[in-house]
């Protein structure tokens, strides 16, 4: 009996403990669940119910039902908008990767000037979108801008081009922009993922006989697997909300050929005032944005018997 | 209408702190408090001063920049925070009195003893359902400016501005014919809410509409319409225009014809005053924007006078407007970029000033707004469908399908627009 008392005080004084430390967890936690809460949870939760109502600017609201997201099935426009926006993420995703993955390599290794380039190309990436949006609108601009008068003068072009009159030269502006605005964060991540690969394997590689490019296809690209995922949610997430340098640029034009998704929903709340339909749209664009990342989380997800 | 430069702004900001830290006098007696958009940013403090000095009730004045007004608005309204009243662009006074937001004042209204002779096209706008729900405070009308240093150095009568769509044209030419940075005509060619003041005008002085009178059929499929497009393409095609003019969305609206390069270009009675104060070196006359044969019209723009629904200001209100109405009051807008609204003395407000102001104000007598609930969706919107066809028919190859997809597209916005 006496043996048994005995043995049960300290657990008992351990589970205090246990609980304890939860509770200082959870208070050490407390800010960040407040702040997720009012800035996020909450907002979100209200988006939501707005999304049920027809919700003018001014006026009365009205409950609805789902009448929004049956109303969604039938805007050509909003899916005209997101295979836009898809068509964008894909091209922008690729030329971003294009340009960070040679810039990150080009940086990774310590070299004479290695810590300028590193600030120089990434400078670009500590501009808001909006400021870099309203330089490039001016830099774009056919009568007093810096391209097509360069391009006038120096005897490339017959006269001026106006290079945001039609889609393509429009279109690839913005790419353009973007690269140069976006391409500085990508590098430093995926420069991060490179630096993280031990060097002996790299080395253990070499004296097996196998080539830069054998390397970089077995060693370099399956141990960035993580740091590709994180570079590639980011980069994509990014894509699909792009609004700032749609709307600051080009105003969705040349004959609203570049209007994305945000820009509809931005479009149908406070030009249409339809504050509820906004938030149903918003509610869509969000379930597609969630089912989009968990699909690249799981195509990179870390293969079985590997680390 | 976009028509401020980002430096204009900055002024009519500094000055909207000016007026709203002196705005605070007299506690004792009643302080409504009125909002108006930053185009009024000129006359608005002016009147709201003078009003102050003069009475024991007070406005206080808060200056709202243009694109940011309507939302601001809708948020405050939502909150319960919004002004007693408010400046509104004319445009929006059927969609907002359709929400039920503003206060019913028909008996008010019509209890004026000059209610006849204030502006038409404002008070129709004002008028939803046969009850008033805005009248008259500012006024803008469209109207042709042409540069007279220009005209004179290409040999044309520097006194006398083109009366027909084929005189226009040919001004133009013989401008642009001066070459360098000189070109003969300036539009803003992705600016939904600059062609309809500007552009529709054309249309209207030869017989044509865009809009059925109650505002529920599009009627863009007609031969006027078709005409004035094949006035601008013509002028494009000939190289007149520049080449910025295809993706301007109104930024340049008013600085193009500005900076003295540009012969001629459909403008606005602000124009007057803009040019005057900032750019006194430019001699320029002011006419009509004419029909394809003769006539005129113009766009009827500006401001209506609405009272939030609910108010308990609306003596204060209606004592500030009173005052707005006299002949001081008047005068006062007159000087500082408004046109009179109350037609029986407009002339005496304007006898001072600059006479080209007489030509402004007499398109505003006859001025046109079109009526719909939907105008932003339909006209203002960058992205609605006058914007997008008046880009494609001025600029693109399929002039017949972009009034094709107009008409349809306008059609369906009004057709779902809200019915309460």
């Amino acid at each position: 009996m006496a043996s048994i008392t005995v043995a049960s005080a300290p657990a008992r004084a351990r589970r205090i403990g246990v609980s304890r430390r939860q509770w200082i967890g959870l208070l050490y936690v407390l800010p960040a669940v407040a702040f997720v809460t009012v800035f996020f949870v909450i907002p979100l939760g209200m988006t939501a119910w707005m999304s049920l109502h027809n919700w003018p600017l001014m006026g009365e609201h009205a409950f609805i039902g789902l009448d929004n997201y049956f109303a969604i099935l039938r805007d050509t426009r909003f899916w005209n908008a997101l295979k836009f926006t898809f068509y964008y993420t894909l091209i922008v995703t690729i030329a971003i990767f294009a340009v960070a993955f040679p810039l990150a390599i080009f940086i990774e290794r310590p070299r004479p000037l290695t810590n300028l380039y590193r600030t120089a190309f990434f400078m670009p990436a500590v501009v808001g979108f909006a400021s870099a949006s309203l330089l490039w609108s001016w830099l774009l601009n056919v009568d007093s801008g810096l391209f097509s008068p360069a391009a006038f003068d120096l005897g490339l072009t017959e006269r001026k081009v106006n290079l945001l009159a039609t889609f393509q030269p429009a279109f690839w502006s913005i790419i353009a922009m973007v690269v140069w605005k976006v391409a500085g964060f990508t590098m430093i991540i995926l420069m991060t993922g490179l630096q993280s690969i031990p060097q002996d394997l790299q080395e253990a590689a070499v004296i097996d006989g196998a080539g830069p490019f054998a390397r970089f296809r077995a060693i370099t690209l399956p141990l960035m697997r993580r740091t590709l995922a994180l570079a590639l949610i980011l980069s994509v997430a990014g894509s699909i909300l792009a609004f700032d340098q749609f709307y600051i640029i080009l105003r969705g034009g040349p004959r609203n050929q570049t209007l994305t998704a945000v820009y509809w929903i931005f479009n149908q709340s406070f030009v249409s005032f339809k504050l509820g339909y906004g938030a149903a749209l918003s509610m869509v664009l969000l379930v597609i944005l969630v089912a989009l990342s968990l699909v690249q989380l799981w195509l990179l997800r870390k293969p079985e018997g590997l680390d | 209408m976009r028509r401020n430069t980002v430096k204009t702004m900055f002024a009519k900001l500094a000055l909207a702190a000016a007026v709203i830290g002196g705005g605070l006098q007299a506690a004792s007696a009643e302080t409504a408090n009125i909002w108006v958009r930053a185009d009024g940013s000129n006359f608005m403090p002016r009147i709201v001063d003078a009003f102050n000095k003069a009475h024991k009730d007070q406005i206080k004045l808060d200056i709202i920049p243009n694109a940011e007004i309507i939302p601001k608005y809708g948020a405050a309204a939502a909150g319960g925070t919004a002004p007693d009243a408010l400046s509104l662009d004319l445009i929006y006074t059927p969609s907002f009195a359709a929400a039920g937001q503003l206060e019913d004042i028909t008996d008010w209204a019509k209890s004026l003893p000059y209610f006849s002779s204030l502006s038409p096209a404002h008070v129709k706008t004002g008028t939803y359902k046969g009850r008033i729900y805005g009248l008259p405070f500012s006024a803008d009308s469209s109207v042709l400016i042409w540069n007279k240093k220009l005209f004179k150095q290409a040999g044309l009568d520097p006194e006398k501005g083109p009366k027909t769509w084929a005189e226009i044209e040919a001004d133009a030419e013989k401008v642009n014919a001066l070459g360098g940075d000189i070109k003969g005509f300036y539009f803003s060619g992705n600016c939904g809410g600059c062609n309809i003041f500007t552009f529709t005008p054309l249309v209207w002085a030869s017989g044509g509409d865009i809009l059925s009178e109650d505002g529920s059929k599009a009627t863009l499929d007609s031969p006027q319409l078709r005409g004035a497009i094949d006035l601008y393409r013509s002028m494009v095609k000939k190289g007149l225009v520049p080449e910025g003019a295809q993706t301007d969305t109104g930024a340049n609206f008013f600085a193009a014809f500005a900076g003295g390069k540009i012969g001629l270009s459909p403008s606005g009675a602000f124009a007057i005053g803009a040019l005057n104060t900032q750019y006194p070196d430019i001699d320029y006359g002011i006419t009509f924007l004419p029909g394809k044969d003769g006539g005129w019209s113009s766009f009827a723009g500006g401001d209506n006078f609405v009272v939030t629904k609910g108010t308990k200001k609306i003596a204060v209100v209606k004592e500030f407007l009173d005052f707005a109405y006299s002949l001081e009051g008047q005068t006062i807008l007159a000087k500082y970029g408004s046109l009179p609204v109350r037609g029986d003395i407009a002339k005496e407000a304007l006898k001072d000033l600059d006479p080209r102001y007489q030509v402004a104000a007499e398109a505003m007598a006859k001025g046109r707004t079109p009526y719909t609930v939907v105008f932003n969706d339909l006209i203002n919107s960058a992205n609605g469908p006058w914007t997008q066809m008046v880009n494609e028919v001025f600029f693109g190859d399929d002039v017949d399908g972009a009034i094709a997809n107009a008409q349809e597209t306008m059609q369906s916005i009004i057709d779902q627009a809200p019915q309460k």
